[in-house]
């Protein structure tokens, strides 16, 4: 029953995908409704898969030779992004029926959806090393050849295959991680790794240890890596809102806490953890807050949030992590659907060209300004806040204070950002020539859910705990009730700063004319942020120089006979001298 | 009783060959048919399944087979049969292909004799068992491909790389009779299991030997194009008709590393680090191929130095496994030898039928840029698809043929617990990366929206000529599934590998 | 002076001559007469070879199979020049560096 299950999320989304594409792109209508029937249909076994979580493998499939044995474990933490992948997923493709209505060659469009929806399950339910960095790999194809989905579009392509660029690079970590524990414990298993990563040798571990947390840090656009994913907002914005917000990028993440038992005895890998997610957090913030593109604002808040993922991990809140990413799932693909709505009727995706789009857009803005509150860590009914205050809470207790330091000051400008970016769009007199038109009806049955769910699954934050703690035999989590949460959380110093802050946050958006000198002074911090603080740079003259290499290594192709007989006996004598020698 | 199975195997396309051409002409003059060449050629590289079969037949129950007529002598293993079963496929395909594609062409009839003579050949080389003779097949080779390289003999850049390639392989060849001078000078045999014993016992200090095998490498590594002896291949592969290019990557360099390997494992006893060497060339192939793909403008070209970077995945699997005697990078290296083949071909017919529809179907004869293939999906959706599957798997993207073999070969290399090894594993990985970035640019290029000029004038792609793309298409997705299913062929051919090399 | 030294010092000058040849000749033509002084070099030491272990017979006899050969490759590379005389009008190898980078 479990494996069928398991069988059939993957295998629903990737069959989808091949039905999509036969159909073809002269029946549309067809291709519409194939794809929201099979991506629902996906989404209700893996719904159906929470009560069957368990330890075990459910399908065991022994390959052999340097492949070893495919087996799926759909426990809690697998499960658990299994059904936001797919949940998610199939809202996101609800919401293309209108998003991308007319647009040519939708059969890629969907079996390209489809398809990654059917690798994010298999990733998480992966219970073989191998098998993950498959998966992974697969997300990373998909994440390429939907961001340069407009192919006609230079700046889509650009984009595309910078991510897949960056994204492989750091899959290499996870590669050799990989290799490193069949070479090692013998196979390929997860669990074998969790129960034997002590026997390892020191060194070895830690080579494992960090080169599991580069694959993440690229997967999940931790600094420096990060580059990838503004540039991924030429996707079209369901895309966006499913794979750069609420599952791809949250792989990483998932890698993290899946392997935080193995690794946290390794020394100083908690830190450089906690560290990474801290500097990510709070430069990315920053870029935020000057950002004018709707889209990219929301990719770097993507960014922050993932850096407080991260550092909720590095500071030994495995729990604190998986109930953001939860959170942050849901409220981030709210705004993203969200902002996609109000781009697809404003026909612009800049800020400044926005502007009381409330009247316009009554549902949107309603259900864009409750993500925008949990986003902000508005206290009380927003998921957000509840999240994220755990997160605050474990740093407070088991991470050096500079650090929660850097987060509480995050936490301010997130509050800053989100109120700028909700004001310019939403408030103030319209500035756009264009008419705005209120989002069509898939828009706002995909809407309407996460806008539900962002009010509500704080409230699931006891069982969710009790359900991860059961079936996770080595991350020992300690969970309580959901009322011992709420009551520690709102009990807890670090939930009164954290309010303080994230209230000056919003006093400063509010009462940004008076602190015009402030702002002088912060005026070169500002263009520094814009610029990406330096890492575009960093990017491009890799680039450069790799090109650079390929011209000059050009020119010996000279295309001249003698010359390439010259190859063949210098070859002869290096050849000779080495052996002699 | 009946070893003769391998003469049948060698000599049903090579006996094929002068009928083809005879019937082609005779039928063509006689009575105006012009297509007689084609369909006989298919109807005898079809019948070559025959023997194949049987042959893998008597192989799985007796071992290595042998056949010896007089002083010659033929054996049959695992890499035998690995090396025919690529030719076969290979060669099949590319017969249906051409079938629309050489349709009309000068000389139609000399090419499928070629095309069913060279066949033959390989699977010969595959099982020559003394070093002449193995010098011999692959001469035959050589002087085959390159009538088949400057087929279009009144195209200039054609004669340019067919005149390239020959004197380079030329040069090769002539090394490679030097050592097998040195071999017979010093151990007094050819046959490469004496020579190999004597080695062992008698000469593994001698210079000579070591100076052979040195010979032996430079000589075949022109055929295999390893770096620095690559500089004809990017011109032999883009200028060859499209069916050939795709038998030029997709076997006839492998031919010539079955040849390499042969004759290094007669070596195998002197004290000299073959496997090290083979990895070193391995490294150098992957990133000189990578880099001199990365600002190609024409897609056969650019296809042709991706060919430089896998013989390097290659090379670095057999070295491992010459190097630690372990089977699994054997199996690797020879398991990318049948993926580079699927991929590669794919890539070369789809390539080639996009060119033959653009432009040579048009009777123009510029190569196929890149910008070409601007919104080449639109119009040419199916032929889209499998090259971009071709191109995402060469990149060593799942679930597609090629990451699975490179895999292998990095798990193999792991396996070894060698500390440069895994720099090395890391450094190829790094490499695969790399190729992306001229991979993925050309299925962008594809799946525009605004066609080129050269789509909007295009003609149809002929049935005859999908067929062959689509079967490689579902071998390319099937085994990137399945990787099993190529153990038939991939193990038997380790096996044989590590036994030459006394691992 | 032995009859060993002598072989060695003619498969050595052969190829020499013929290595020396492929580098320096700018005429595809001499290109080819320098492949042909080149294969000399390795039937002269095939026969050495023979003679060197005591089996001459089989030294020769390798020694006329690559003189076949070798005579299809020269064919083959004539024809070739003949055809890139006729389209180019020279033999001069510069022509023929179009293919490059």
């Amino acid at each position: 029953m479990t494996a069928w299950l398991v069988i059939c999320t993957i295998a629903l989304t990737w069959l989808g995908a091949g039905a999509v594409w036969l159909v073809g792109d002269s029946r549309p209508r067809w291709q519409h409704s194939l794809a929201v029937t099979f991506a629902l249909a996906a989404a209700v076994t893996a719904v159906l898969l929470i009560p069957q979580a368990t330890d075990e493998a459910v399908i065991t499939l022994s390959v052999g030779g340097m492949f070893g044995t495919f087996t799926f474990v759909p426990d809690g933490l697998s499960v658990f992004l299994t059904a936001v992948a797919t949940v998610i997923g199939s809202l996101a493709i609800v919401f293309s029926v209108n998003y991308m209505h007319g647009e040519a060659q939708l059969g890629r469009y969907y079996a390209l959806v489809l398809l990654f929806i059917g690798a994010m399950a298999g990733l998480a339910l992966s219970g073989s090393l191998f098998l993950l960095f498959l998966f992974w790999e697969i997300t990373a194809l998909c994440s390429y050849a939907l961001i340069s989905f407009y192919n006609d579009d230079p700046k889509a392509v650009r984009g595309g295959v910078k991510a897949l660029i960056i994204t492989q690079l750091g899959g290499i970590g996870l590669l050799l991680g990989a290799l490193i524990t069949r070479t090692y414990l013998g196979d390929y298993q997860i669990s074998t790794l969790l129960a034997q990563a002590d026997t390892l040798p020191p060194n070895i571990l830690s080579l494992l240890a960090f080169g599991f947390l580069i694959a993440a840090m690229a997967k999940s656009a931790q600094v420096p890596f990060h580059t990838w994913l503004p540039d991924a907002m030429e996707a079209p914005t369901p895309v966006s809102a499913l794979i750069h917000a609420a599952t791809m990028v949250n792989a990483g993440v998932y890698l993290l806490a899946r392997f935080y038992p193995a690794f946290a005895g390794v020394a100083g890998w908690k830190t450089a953890v906690a560290t990474v997610g801290m500097v990510t957090a709070l430069l990315a913030a920053l870029m935020a807050m000057v950002a004018f593109d709707l889209k990219r604002v929301l990719a770097y808040s993507t960014v922050s949030q993932l850096g407080y993922m991260v550092y909720a991990v590095g500071v030994g809140g495995v729990f604190a992590s998986q109930l953001h990413l939860f959170s942050h799932a849901v409220f981030k693909a709210l705004l993203f659907l969200g902002a996609g709505a109000v781009i697809h009727a404003v026909g612009t995706r800049d800020m400044r060209q926005m502007g009381g789009l409330r009247r316009q857009m009554p549902v949107t803005s309603v259900a864009f300004m409750i993500g925008a509150a949990a986003l902000a860590g508005l206290p009380f009914f927003f998921n957000g806040f509840w999240s994220k205050e755990l997160v605050l809470e474990m740093g407070l207790e088991g991470g050096p204070l500079w650090a929660y330091g850097g987060m509480v000051l995050g936490a301010g400008i997130t509050a800053f950002y989100t109120f700028r970016m909700v004001w310019l769009v939403f408030w103030g007199e319209p500035r756009g020539a264009a008419h705005a038109h209120p989002a069509g009806t898939a828009m706002r049955v995909a809407l309407i859910p996460l806008a539900l769910g962002t009010l509500t699954t704080w409230l699931v934050v006891g069982p969710f705990g009790h359900w991860l703690a059961d079936t996770l035999p080595y991350h020992h989590l300690h969970v309580k009730t959901t009322a011992e949460f709420l009551r520690d959380i709102a009990l807890a110093p670090a939930t009164y700063v954290a309010i303080a802050v994230v209230g000056l946050g919003l006093a400063a958006w509010w009462w940004r004319d008076h602190l015009t000198g402030l702002a002088k002074d912060l005026r070169g911090l500002a263009q520094f942020a814009a610029n990406g603080f330096g890492f575009e740079t960093v990017n491009r003259v890799v680039v450069n120089l790799t090109q650079r290499a390929a011209s000059a290594l050009q020119l010996t192709q000279t295309g001249d006979l003698n010359w390439n007989v010259v190859g063949i006996v210098g070859a002869l004598l290096l050849v000779l001298l080495v052996l002699a020698g | 009783m009946t070893q003769s199975i391998i003469i049948w195997l060698i000599w049903l396309p090579l006996a094929a060959s002068p009928l083809i051409y005879l019937v082609g002409r005779i039928s063509r003059r006689q009575w105006g048919y012009t297509s007689t060449a084609r369909w006989v050629a298919l109807a005898a590289l079809a019948a070559s399944w025959v023997p194949f079969v049987h042959a893998y037949r008597q192989f799985s129950a007796e071992g290595v087979l042998t056949y010896v007529y007089g002083s010659v002598a033929l054996r049959l293993d695992g890499l035998s049969l690995l090396l025919a079963g690529v030719v076969l496929l290979l060669a099949t395909l590319v017969t249906l292909y051409s079938n629309p594609y050489m349709a009309g062409e000068i000389g139609e009839s000399k090419y499928y004799a070629m095309l069913a003579a060279i066949s033959g050949v390989m699977i010969g080389l595959g099982c020559a068992a003394d070093l002449f003779n193995l010098w011999l097949w692959f001469e035959a080779m050589a002087v085959t491909s390159y009538l088949l390289v400057a087929f279009y003999r009144d195209e200039s850049a054609a004669l340019e790389a067919g005149v390239k390639y020959l004197v380079q392989s030329a040069v090769g060849s002539v090394f490679v009779l030097m050592g097998v001078a040195l071999v017979l000078a010093q151990t007094g045999t050819l046959d490469l299991a004496a020579v190999g014993t004597a080695v062992s016992t008698q000469f593994a200090d001698s210079p000579l030997l070591l100076t052979a095998g040195a010979l032996f490498v430079i000589g075949f590594g022109v055929k295999i194009a390893i770096v620095p002896m690559h500089t004809w291949l990017p011109d032999a592969h883009s200028q060859a008709p499209s069916g050939i290019s795709a038998m030029l990557s997709g076997v006839v360099i492998e031919a010539g590393l079955v040849a390499l390997l042969r004759s290094l494992s007669a070596l195998a006893g002197v004290a000299a680090a073959w496997g090290e060497l083979l990895i070193g060339f391995g490294v150098l192939n992957m990133v000189a191929g990578n880099l001199l793909a990365l600002r190609q403008t024409q897609v056969k070209r650019l296809l042709a130095f991706s060919s430089l970077a896998h013989v390097g995945y290659m090379l670095l699997g057999l070295g491992v496994a010459i190097y630690a005697g372990n089977v699994a990078g054997a199996e690797g290296g020879f398991f990318h030898l049948i993926s580079h083949g699927l991929m590669k071909g794919l890539a070369f017919l789809s390539a080639g039928a996009l060119l033959y529809v653009l432009h040579t179907a048009r009777g123009d004869h510029s190569p196929l840029t890149v910008s070409d293939l601007a919104g080449a999906a639109q119009r040419y959706p199916l032929v889209a698809l499998v090259f971009s599957l071709a191109l995402l798997g060469l990149g060593g993207l799942p679930p597609l043929v090629g990451f699975m073999s490179k895999w292998q070969i990095m798990a193999a290399g792991f396996a070894t617990q060698n500390t440069v090894l895994y720099a090395i594993v890391a450094f190829a990985a790094l490499n695969s990366v790399l190729s992306l970035a001229y991979y993925a640019p050309l299925v962008n290029m594809v799946y525009r929206r605004q066609p080129s000029t050269a789509v909007l004038a295009g003609q149809p792609v002929p049935f005859m000529m999908q067929i062959p793309l689509l079967l490689l298409a579902v071998g390319v997705v099937a085994i990137g599934f399945w990787p099993n299913l190529v153990n038939w062929l991939v193990q038997p051919a380790g096996a044989a590998l590590l036994a030459a090399f006394g691992g | 002076m032995n009859d060993m030294s002598i072989l060695v010092a003619g498969v050595i000058g052969l190829l020499g001559a013929g290595l020396y040849g492929l580098l320096a000749v700018r005429n595809l033509f001499q290109v080819i007469i320098a492949l042909q002084v080149l294969v000399k070099a390795a039937v002269l030491a095939l026969v050495m070879a023979g003679y060197a272990s005591g089996n001459l017979a089989l030294g020769q006899s390798l020694g006329v199979t690559v003189i076949v050969a070798d005579t299809v490759v020269a064919v083959i590379g004539l024809a070739l020049a003949v055809q890139v005389k006729r389209h180019l009008g020279t033999l001069d190898i510069k022509a023929l560096a179009t293919l490059r980078r």
